[in-house]
């Protein structure tokens, strides 16, 4: 029986429309949780604990979001790739800017025997792209050329800004909890009313910032649909990426030890096999792709 | 009390006037910037050809008949005016470049030549990226029609003056396989 054909177009915006809704239940959550503590505690108190965990939780992100282009190639020790070395890989990508209409980025090598990509910077105009020589040694153009299309995807909707500010929102909750259990330590004969909101606080302060985990997930896994599908949008050519899936679902995982599991998110496909669920799982992504 | 909820609205209508009148120039501007785009890669791929020329006459004393085909197809890109005949002229001087490359498969020296396959490359390269800036262009096009056929941009696309425009075409000359003759 013939798949049901997808546009490339409709999957993109269907996944960000999904992972748009999952962000508007994490900030539910957000607020119900800090609706349940100011009923817990006096409004003072709460707004001391929202005011902190914004801090902290801003500030720490904004650096890295400011910089994410810098650490994420220092965090994985890449280099920059030069272009009379790198011929085919500035070609391709030149290629897919025309195609995407975007800026050139700055292009990276970084060693590795696996066949992974990432991209990163807080907009087009910041973006960078690195590969691994793995890709570049095992790939063939047009899989390369894919999964170029795939990182500039990334950058094209901007998806380091969203994971970002969802990082941010998921990083208060995980705070607000943290200071709520810790505070009810010194807390001391509240009346009785107060006394259901504490507990309903207790089980949110254990199972929000879980819950909005998965949720981080799951919308990590969304856009990484999106991004197979703006691929597919530059190159009008799924077989590309298609056949770089498979290679890298062949390829033999040797454990990678230099890269941290803050980084993981960005790669092209787990370089942590089996551990991390940011990437939908590679036989649905083929699934997907060769329905386009 | 009234007049400060008008006032709110006539804010927020105005608003809406700005931002649809904005992203009309801006999907406009695109579509002007991807034209630039095709014309700059044609241009590379028209500055190319002389010196591919130069190379291969060193070479290949005999066929004259080929190289006049591929200094001619040139000459006519470079006087081709309006996207739709440049593309043309491109199509006709990609179809002549393919018989130069097809004779240089006889001449071993040629095909050895490090110029001569750095110039090949780099043809083939434009090549590619004179059809990515053609996708470019429609998938441009395509946002802005999309822009002046949906609701509400339908009703401001009128109140501006918008028209939807029209896609790059390919002829049906275009269309058929070319023949590589020696």
């Amino acid at each position: 029986m013939e798949p049901i054909r997808v546009d490339f177009r409709d999957q993109i915006s269907k996944n960000k429309w999904k992972s748009f809704f999952l962000m508007i239940i994490i900030f539910v959550v957000f607020v119900l949780f800090g609706y349940v503590i100011s009923m817990a505690f006096e409004p003072g108190f709460f707004f001391m604990i929202m005011i902190i965990s914004i801090v902290f939780s801003i500030s720490y992100i904004l650096v890295s979001y400011y910089n994410s282009d810098k650490i994420a190639i220092a965090s994985v020790g890449a280099k920059k790739a030069s272009r009379e070395n790198y011929k085919q890989y500035y070609s391709l990508v030149e290629g897919l800017t025309i195609a995407s209409g975007m800026p050139m980025p700055k292009l990276y090598i970084m060693k590795s025997g696996q066949i992974n990509a990432f991209a990163s910077g807080r907009d087009p105009q910041h973006a960078v792209v690195c590969v691994t020589e793995g890709a570049l040694e095992k790939l063939e153009k047009r899989e390369l050329e894919g999964v170029l299309a795939h990182e500039l995807g990334h950058v094209a909707s901007y998806d380091m800004k969203y994971m970002t500010l969802v990082a941010v929102m998921v990083g208060m909750i995980a705070i607000i909890s943290q200071i709520f259990l810790r505070s009810l330590w010194f807390r001391s004969g509240d009346s009785k009313d107060k006394g259901i909101f504490i507990l309903i606080g207790v089980v949110m302060a254990i199972l929000a910032p879980i819950v909005v985990y998965f949720v981080q997930m799951s919308i990590s896994r969304k856009r990484e649909f999106s991004a197979d599908a703006s691929a597919v949008k530059f190159t009008r050519y799924p077989s590309g990426l298609i056949n770089a899936l498979k290679k890298i679902n062949k390829d033999v995982i040797e454990p990678e030890k230099k890269v941290s599991k803050a980084v993981a998110p960005l790669f092209f496909s787990n370089p942590f096999k089996g551990l991390s669920s940011t990437h939908p799982p590679i036989e649905k992504r083929i699934q997907t792709l060769e329905r386009m | 009390m009234i007049g400060w909820i008008l006032l709110g609205i006539a804010i927020v209508i105005g608003f809406v006037f700005f931002i649809y009148y904005n992203r009309f120039a801006v999907l406009g501007n695109r579509i002007d910037n991807s034209l630039s785009q095709i014309d700059v890669q044609l241009k590379r791929r028209a500055d190319l050809v002389p010196n591919l020329v130069e190379t291969v006459k060193g070479f290949v004393k005999h066929e004259t008949a080929a190289i006049k085909a591929v200094t001619d197809a040139r000459k006519a890109l470079i006087g081709a005016q309006g996207v739709e005949d440049k593309i043309k002229a491109d199509n006709h001087l990609e179809s002549t470049l393919k018989t130069i490359f097809a004779i240089a498969e006889g001449y071993p020296d040629l095909k050895a030549n490090t110029n001569f396959l750095e110039l090949q490359r780099e043809l083939s390269s434009t090549e590619d990226r004179v059809a990515y800036a053609r996708q470019f262009y429609n998938d441009s096009i395509l946002s802005y029609n999309n822009l002046c056929k949906t609701f509400p941009g339908a009703m401001f696309a009128k109140i501006y003056g918008k028209k939807e425009r029209e896609y790059l075409q390919i002829t049906e000359a275009e269309k058929k396989k070319v023949d590589v003759k020696f």
